[in-house]
């Protein structure tokens, strides 16, 4: 990681771990919605609620709910399901302005149990100019937010 | 890590609504806003408009500055170069997710075998 030829291909982040269990149960962890839900929630006083419909061009939703009662929705698509070797899914989330992604997790077995490799690419790059770049593109992004709830609420009867 | 993934989801949680996402917009093209001026731009009421300030606030969006009984509030730039760099985010997010997996496996190993015992006995 800290020569920087070897670094990754940008926009790509890339997590690898063995874990002691095996390749199918591992799987299978990725198709339970209740047990999904008390791993994938990213901090105790969140609280995670999925639906997954694991299939090819079956979609997921995985909402992470903030103790304000503030949900943020993560959603995809899911683009190969191959048990217990590899899973694809599109993961999309209101915070990157709805832009796709794609995860792709293999699972390949190992000593001591099964490692997962777990490769998310097509980030929005790290801002390239520190102070311009990605904030220019999420102001662009509330901006035409502003402009719809605006129209919205033009709309809406006070 | 974990600090800076709590910052983060702060973020997320204030960038989540549509009304502060506004009042961001706001800031931006006016500098400051004192918090009186928000309200009447908005449909929604004085004190909702406090609350949005306040999430706004917390997740380091919003700068308030008080001067007397007027309160005026400017745009922090800092927290969205955070939140552009989403492949360090993803990094950490992902990093986190699958230790909670191996828990939850490890964890059912143990629930699981506990059973068998119970069956056995």
């Amino acid at each position: 990681m800290s020569n920087p030829s070897e670094r990754p291909v940008e926009g790509r982040a890339q997590v690898r771990r063995v874990i002691p269990a095996s390749p199918e149960a591992l799987f299978d962890a990725w198709t339970d919605a209740e047990g999904m839900a008390r791993w994938m929630r990213p901090g105790p006083e969140m609280q995670c609620r999925c639906r997954l419909d694991m299939r090819v061009g079956g979609r997921f939703e995985i909402d992470m709910i903030a103790p304000d009662g503030t949900t943020l929705p993560h959603t995809g698509t899911y683009r190969v399901v191959d048990r217990p070797r590899k899973l694809v899914f599109t993961w999309v989330s209101a915070p990157t302005g709805q832009r796709e992604s794609v995860v792709t997790i293999e699972f390949r077995a190992a000593k001591g149990g099964t490692e997962i490799i777990l490769t998310h690419d097509g980030l929005p790059p790290a801002a390239a100019e520190p102070h311009e770049g990605g904030w220019q593109e999420i102001i662009r992004k509330l901006a035409e937010d502003s402009q719809a709830s605006e129209a919205r609420s033009s709309r809406r009867p006070s | 890590m974990v600090k800076q993934n709590g910052n983060l989801d702060r973020v997320f949680g204030a960038l989540a609504d549509p009304t502060r996402r506004a009042i961001l917009h706001r800031l931006r093209g006016r500098g400051t806003s004192t918090v009186t001026e928000l309200a009447g731009l908005f449909p929604v009421s004085l004190p909702a408009v406090s609350r949005h300030l306040k999430v706004l606030e917390r997740a380091g969006l919003v700068r308030r500055r008080v001067d007397g009984r007027i309160h005026r509030l400017a745009l922090k730039t800092g927290p969205f170069e955070r939140v552009a760099d989403w492949v360090s985010h993803y990094r950490d997010f992902w990093t986190a997710r699958l230790e909670a997996l191996e828990r939850e496996m490890v964890d059912r190993r143990q629930i699981d075998s506990a059973k068998r015992k119970e069956k056995r006995s």
